[in-house]
């Protein structure tokens, strides 16, 4: 016999002679899979929900279908299994949350993964849960319509209905039902808008996942639009400084009071839409009168603001220029960060509506990029300058040309001369 | 003269005397035998200054005219190109960390160091120009003909070597256009069976990296060289044995030729000086602009090509994929074994139309193709890494509420400023 193959399975049984590889080859979680396959009677109709549920982090928590559909998992026929009393089938959406917080409002059981326990209170307040609990309209989500009925992942999974960029997703799949949305009076377009807002833009195209999605500004279980005096606390929450300007000015304390809208007023609230400098005194006669004093403030503002912004682009293109010139541009660079920390200080100090301030800033910016800009003027003259080396070098090109040329012409004459 | 009645002890003198009588001799022979004073002894020994006499005095056929200069202006911006590189190796360094800011040094601090590298630049831009322009006329004119053949193998040899120089030239300065062309261009080349091979060595990494840039700075400067001093030997040495072919509507014009001194050389020291000029003329007025430092994570807003075979790379690997190297390929190819099929005696173009038509086909291919290339100053497409610094973002979107992507590049070791 060939002793390669008898090497073979002799390797095999040394192997599961020994004991270290027996154990390590049946875990507790695979004995009990072993177990479920042998005697558990669930999975020989409910196949595609176990495969299902296998690919949700519940499976590896020791939890089984009779723990929420209760039933008998031991019986193999259809009424011994579904005949017990504590029997419930499908649950419904009210079973449902009461299913789910039976674990995840307890913080004795989520304290070991770290989870927080106060879901259910939470939703409690949203207007989901206000619509569920309190009305009984089932067109209310319930937990396992954002997370599944079976596969429930982690939301740093990226194939979970709760991952950052399928959260809106997700929500859309109500929010964007006309006839659904029709008996609240809902706007269906949300997710259209955010997605080509500045929040969807950045989550979505530049991949930043700091990008707040519809749970960022309305909460996730406690889901509720914000109050109009709310806002500019919402959106403070990440733009801080902005915030920060924008209550110690006019339209801060208007907010306060619930006269504005805060951000949304000017920003639109999916849209999150960017007004560039140039557009801000347009803006500003959205609601305020043109030719009043408000509107001429925001002339103002538009004013430093797109000059800033110019200066800016100024001094980036002189950085260009240097590098292109082959000068070394690190120290400009780092001029040009301090340009920008002042250019993103006018963005945010014009919230404020304090010109003084304002016209600090610019000048800062305009300071740093006249010394970019210097330094690329030197650079400029340096080429210039060395363009003057064509002036020698032609005359003597030329020069030496026309004499040779002389000269073989007289060579060729005194060779014509010899061959006659 | 020796005078054998003067003293000894004044022979010295009077031999210096009659070294300074000779060196007046008017003319280049004059001037080298002004040097006689250093050599002059040895020459005495060695038929130096008998054997120079008698190359200059060599005659060449009548019908070699202007357009024979070609090949000698081909020579001359190889010159330039070896002048020129010894000056930058002074200063370049060829590690990832250094590369950039030697050039840095070079082109600011270094005096004349921009016109040193620009005019190597531009004399890799001429130098193709030229002997594409010096293998046109050879090929339309059938001088590849036997018995020069061998002579037509070992100039596309030169042409090869020449593109190699400035293929492995092209990432010396480490910046973002040379880096991002020369990883297209080998991820290209890595596509195609056996130079695969050869791509996989001269990166010697999974991408673009130092290792990378020894491999090429050692193919540039030390193998290339050698390769082309042996080839260029041979390519004269052909040249001068079998002579330089008669034209092609009839037989060689009677007579005993022109002077190769004064007559050919001083044409040729006329288009010499005027090709020199215009070198140096394109170097002070079109410098070759500098892009960003080599950044293997971040992609350039666009790549600026500063080398007419690049354009010509880039135009074939974008229009036509692979298949526009393998076509071009199997052009150069059917050129090289031209000669093996194309052994009839007739010279006449118009009595060679297959010729025509693949002449016309290669050389009209390859202008196209740098036309095209020089429209692209695109990324490749199906590029994924984040294009773009900092610095642009923040001017194409200067709006309050965008806060711009800042570049987090190192950018540290600009500030060394060279070596």
């Amino acid at each position: 016999m060939n002793f390669k193959l008898t090497l073979i399975p002799g390797l095999l049984l040394m192997a599961g002679a020994n004991p270290r590889w027996v154990t390590a080859q049946t875990t507790d979680a695979q004995q009990r899979e072993l177990e479920i396959e042998r005697d558990y009677s669930c999975v020989v109709c409910h196949i595609d929900k176990r495969r299902a549920f296998r690919l949700g982090v519940h499976s590896d928590r020791g939890i089984h279908c009779e723990d929420c559909h209760g039933g008998d998992p031991r019986g193999f026929e259809v009424e011994s299994a579904h005949r017990a009393v504590d029997y419930i089938g499908s649950p419904d959406k009210l079973q449902t949350v009461e299913l789910c917080t039976d674990c995840h409002a307890d913080p004795d059981q989520m304290r070991q993964y770290g989870l927080p326990a106060g879901e259910l209170a939470e939703y409690r307040t949203s207007r989901h849960g206000m619509l569920l609990l309190d009305r009984g309209d089932l067109n209310a989500p319930t937990c396992t319509d954002c997370h599944d009925a079976h596969t429930i992942l982690r939301p740093t999974d990226a194939r979970s209905n709760v991952y950052p960029t399928n959260i809106a997703g997700t929500c859309a799949t109500c929010h964007e039902d006309e006839s659904l949305m029709a008996g609240y009076g809902l706007p269906t377009d949300q997710f259209d808008t955010y997605r080509s807002s500045a929040h969807g833009v950045a989550l979505y195209e530049k991949h930043n996942f700091a990008a707040p999605t519809c749970v960022g500004c309305h909460g996730s279980h406690s889901a509720l639009p914000p109050a109009v005096a709310q806002i500019a606390n919402v959106c403070g929450q990440c733009h801080v400084r902005v915030r920060e300007a924008f209550d110690v000015g006019p339209h801060g304390t208007a907010a306060r009071a619930a006269k504005l809208s805060g951000c949304t007023a000017c920003h639109s609230n999916h849209g999150t839409e960017v007004i560039p400098p140039d557009r801000i005194a347009e803006t500003c006669t959205e609601c305020h009168e043109a030719g009043s004093e408000a509107a001429g403030i925001g002339i103002e503002i538009e004013e430093k603001a797109t000059r800033a912004a110019e200066e800016l682009r100024s001094a980036a293109e002189a950085i260009d220029e240097l590098v292109s010139a082959g000068r070394d541009v690190s120290d400009a660079r780092l001029r040009y960060q301090s340009a920008l920390t002042a250019f993103m200080q006018v963005s945010q100090t014009q919230h404020s509506l304090d010109l003084t301030a304002l016209d600090d800033l610019r000048r800062e910016v305009a300071s740093i990029s006249l010394d970019i800009r210097s330094s690329a003027e030197v650079a400029a003259e340096h080429r210039w300058e060395h363009r003057l080396i064509l002036v020698p070098v032609w005359f003597l090109a030329l020069s030496a040309g026309v004499l040779a040329w002389f000269k073989l012409r007289g060579s060729e004459r005194s060779a014509t001369a010899e061959g006659q | 003269m020796r005078d054998s009645r003067k003293k000894p002890r004044f022979s010295w003198l009077t031999q210096l005397w009659e070294d300074i009588k000779a060196s007046t001799d008017p003319g280049l022979l004059g001037i080298a035998r002004f040097l006689g004073l250093i050599y002059g002894p040895i020459d005495r020994r060695l038929p130096i200054d008998q054997s120079l006499r008698k190359s200059l005095a060599r005659r060449l056929p009548s019908y070699v005219g202007w357009r024979h200069a070609l090949g000698g202006i081909t020579y001359l911006l190889f010159i330039v190109l070896i002048v020129t590189g010894v000056l930058l190796s002074f200063y370049y360094r060829p590690s990832v960390q250094e590369a950039y800011p030697s050039i840095q040094y070079i082109v600011t601090d270094v005096p004349m160091g921009w016109l040193v590298r620009d005019l190597h630049v531009w004399s890799a831009n001429l130098i193709v120009v030229a002997l594409l322009a010096h293998m046109a006329r050879v090929f339309f004119t059938g001088t590849y003909k036997p018995p020069r053949e061998t002579n037509w193998l070992v100039g596309l040899l030169l042409l090869l070597v020449v593109l190699a120089f400035g293929a492995t030239g092209y990432l010396l300065p480490w910046d973002q256009w040379a880096y991002w062309t020369v990883t297209e261009v080998l991820d290209v080349v890595s596509r195609i069976p056996i130079l695969a091979i050869v791509a996989d060595v001269l990166r010697g990494d999974v991408n673009v990296s130092g290792a990378t840039l020894s491999r090429f700075f050692a193919v540039h400067v030390i193998i290339l060289p050698w390769m082309a001093l042996a080839l260029l030997l041979f390519h004269f040495s052909l040249v001068r044995r079998h002579g330089i072919a008669p034209p092609t509507d009839g037989p060689p014009t009677a007579g005993d030729g022109v002077r190769f001194y004064p007559t050919h050389l001083l044409r040729s020291f006329i288009v010499g000086v005027l090709v020199l000029a215009v070198a140096i003329s394109l170097a002070a007025l079109f410098p070759r602009p500098t892009g960003d430092r080599a950044d293997p994570f971040m992609l350039p807003e666009e790549l600026v090509s500063t080398w007419i075979v690049v354009d010509v790379s880039l135009a074939l690997i974008r229009y036509l994929g692979v298949w526009g190297f393998t076509i071009f390929t199997v052009l150069g190819l059917s050129m090289a074994l031209l000669p093996l099929f194309d052994r009839r005696p007739e010279r006449r173009l118009k009595r060679r139309p297959v010729i025509l038509i693949l002449g016309v086909v290669f050389f009209g291919g390859f202008l196209i193709a740098w036309l095209a290339g020089r429209q692209l100053r695109s990324l490749p497409p199906g590029t994924q890494l984040r294009p773009g610094s900092g610095i642009e973002s923040v001017t194409e979107e200067p709006g309050p509420a965008a806060p711009p992507e800042t570049e987090d590049a190192p950018q540290g070791d600009e500030g060394e400023g060279g070596p």
